[in-house]
């Protein structure tokens, strides 16, 4: 089974293949040697390669997941095959645009762009307060403002849509 | 001394006093919100009192509710922590007013400090070096042309209505005056609707060094030498340090003096903290923090003085009992904030259930954390879940033991902003002593691509074995019957003064 691993921007691929109870790995078409041993139900993990050990904690639900080595934090993407496929599809279709989410709950204080307007890369959109911290919300592309889903001084929830952006034609 | 005091505050700082305490032999009683119900601090006081509401006006700010549990536990004095009702005059005097010890400054030093413009004005009068600027706000830029040559360049123009960065021009040539206060004038007004603009010497390269305070209620006081705080983001400090490498023997036995004059001229007692900015040998009044600061281990780490002990010590009415010259810098001491945020997405808050926790530990290493495995973290309250405090003979020892300890460190569920420090500390510049107070802001956060390969596979595994178990498991509903009943467990040893008043 072939699960593929986005990690700091990089995209790789892992095929993983029980055979009599032992996982084979691969890790971009070449055999990678590991053992992996979970010390606890809560993430703790000793990974084994090349003779040297390796104290992780990984959590996560499969889809995020963060691993932490030795003070290192990875926030890592993962798809199989198939949700690959489905996300390529979906991605494709939105053309660079779709909706902006909240990524923490807070208020939304100011609203820096109207329906209708280009915005290109990294350009603030809006401010939301959270945790007594004012944090700008940028564009992560270029795009047109399609519809505003929020207004100032309404909160909102970790992964509300605060508006959504088009491609630009 | 005290037989029970109370603790207005929550999370580390609260768990800080109450171990103070309880080796004073005084017992401990904690307040709580709603949402702290199962917290630290309730667990390890001797007594937990319910404040209820969930957010800080409902609970750790509401003085009413505060004052009366102090009365109905019977605890003669109450110590505020740092932040909420710490700074707050009119609360300080008020537990004065209905008989308790206000483990802090008198109200009116407090009220002294509190004023930025005020506190100024009392600091230029007692002879303390403050940044060159004016007092009083102008609008015109004939006006602001001449204080600008008064008080030399290169120059801020603020606004006096100012925030968020807007209204804000530095100037360094003097003939660019007039057109950039103009600019800057303008933008205020249309911003604040207030043209009005300070102007203050634009310090290069500052660093921001603090000196840490004790007066007696005898007229005794004492300097505890510096703290260095400039790795910080938005004045939100990350890592402090103490001794500071760029003060000299010399510059240190000043600032202790002059921190003394600064303390002594508001009449001060208890420990409080006064800030300097230093640029390029120089420094200048900021402010006075009338309160135990976060990074006060530190200080205790290199003085080897617990500060708590002393303000207990001090609100008892007991003297100092030692000077100056009994005092000494031994080894080096660095602390680093935990925070619940994201340093990969410019430190934005996080929020989430700490479910993997493996801490810190080993030689000279400290942990003053408010963390445990299934604590929620939220966004009711201040983000800082812990302080790693590490000691070192010198500093280079101390850098190298913070990294060990920040490698042994997990916090799971949250981000925080350990990896951020931890290439702080990596960084050739930093340990070099090489920075000021815009080197965080300048760093693009990063995990090194060398572990790659075993993170991607090490997730690729979870992945398969999470989905292995789901298979395997039982529903959610066959679980809920033990899960639920295993949570309700609270530390046996806990008195709970009218916990039946807890909705559960």
């Amino acid at each position: 089974m072939k699960t593929f691993v986005q990690v700091n921007g990089r995209i790789r691929e892992v095929e993983l293949v029980e055979r009599l109870g032992e996982l084979v790995v691969a890790l971009d078409g070449e055999p990678f040697e590991v053992s992996y041993d979970e010390v606890d139900p809560y993430g703790q993990v000793i990974l084994l390669h090349n003779g040297e050990g390796f104290a992780l904690s990984i959590e996560g639900d499969g889809h995020t997941t963060a691993v932490t080595l030795a003070g290192h934090r990875y926030d890592c993407a993962l798809e199989d095959e198939r949700e690959r496929a489905a996300n390529l599809a979906a991605r494709a279709a939105a053309k660079g645009g779709g909706p902006v989410k909240a990524v923490m709950s807070g208020v939304v204080l100011e609203l820096m762009v109207a329906v209708g307007d280009d915005v290109v890369e990294g350009q603030r959109l809006l401010i939301l307060e959270a945790m007594k911290m004012q944090n700008e919300i940028c564009a992560t592309g270029p795009g047109v403002v399609a519809a505003l889903h929020v207004e100032p001084g309404q909160a909102v929830a970790a992964g509300d849509k605060l508006l959504t952006l088009s491609a630009k034609e | 001394m005290f037989d029970r005091i109370l603790i207005a505050n929550r999370g580390e700082i609260a768990l800080r006093v109450i171990r103070t305490a309880r080796e004073m032999g005084i017992e401990c009683v904690a307040v709580y919100s709603d949402v702290d119900a199962r917290a630290l601090h309730t667990r390890m006081a001797h007594v937990a009192v319910p404040l209820g509401g969930s957010t800080p006006a409902e609970s750790y700010l509401d003085q009413d509710k505060i004052i009366a549990a102090a009365k109905r536990t019977g605890a003669q004095a109450i110590h505020p922590g740092y932040g909420f009702l710490s700074e707050r005059a009119a609360f300080a005097k008020r537990v004065q007013d209905e008989g308790l010890v206000w483990i802090g400054p008198p109200p009116s030093a407090i009220e002294a400090m509190g004023d930025k413009i005020d506190s100024r004005r009392a600091m230029v009068k007692a002879g303390v070096p403050c940044v060159p600027g004016l007092i009083d706000p102008v609008d015109d830029h004939v006006a602001g042309a001449r204080e600008a040559a008064k008080i030399g360049f290169p120059i801020c123009i603020k606004a006096s209505a100012g925030g968020g960065g807007k209204g804000i021009r530095v100037v360094r040539d003097p003939k660019d005056m007039a057109t950039a206060f103009k600019a800057a004038s303008s933008e205020a007004l249309a911003s604040f609707g207030d043209g009005r603009m300070y102007l203050e010497r634009y310090l290069d390269q500052p660093r921001h060094i603090e000196v840490q305070v004790l007066f007696d209620a005898h007229g005794n006081g004492v300097h505890l030498f510096e703290r260095e705080c400039s790795i910080q983001r938005r004045h939100q400090k990350l890592i402090e340090e103490a001794p500071s490498v760029v003060i000299d023997a010399d510059t240190r036995r000043r600032m202790g003096e002059v921190a003394l004059q600064a303390a002594a001229a508001v009449g001060y007692v208890s420990a409080g903290t006064i800030e300097f900015l230093w640029s390029k040998g120089e420094f200048y009044f900021l402010e006075m923090n009338t309160r135990l600061q976060v990074e006060h281990p530190v200080t205790e780490m290199i003085t080897g003085i617990d500060l708590v002990r002393e303000q207990l010590r001090i609100a008892y009415g007991e003297p100092l009992g030692y000077g100056q010259d009994d005092l000494q810098i031994t080894g080096h001491a660095i602390e680093v904030r935990i925070n619940a945020e994201n340093p990969f997405a410019g430190f934005l808050p996080s929020t989430g259930t700490i479910s993997n926790l493996r801490t810190p530990g080993g030689p000279w290493t400290r942990l003053d954390s408010s963390m445990y495995r299934g604590m929620e973290v939220g966004l009711a309250y201040d983000p800082m879940l812990a302080k790693l405090i590490v000691w070192g003979s010198d500093r280079e020892q101390a850098i190298a033991r913070m990294v060990r300890a920040i490698q042994e460190t997990n916090v799971g569920g949250v981000h925080t902003g350990l990896p951020a420090a931890l290439q702080v500390f990596q960084h050739p510049e930093f340990r070099a002593g090489n920075f000021d107070t815009h080197f965080l802001e300048g760093l693009k956060i990063q995990s090194p691509e060398v572990y790659e390969d075993l993170i991607v596979v090490a997730a690729a595994i979870h992945r398969h074995r999470l989905a292995k178990r789901r298979a395997l498991a039982p529903t959610a509903s066959e679980r809920s019957g033990w899960t639920s009943s295993n949570r309700t467990d609270v530390a046996g040893y806990v008195r709970r003064a009218g916990s039946q008043e807890v909705s559960r």
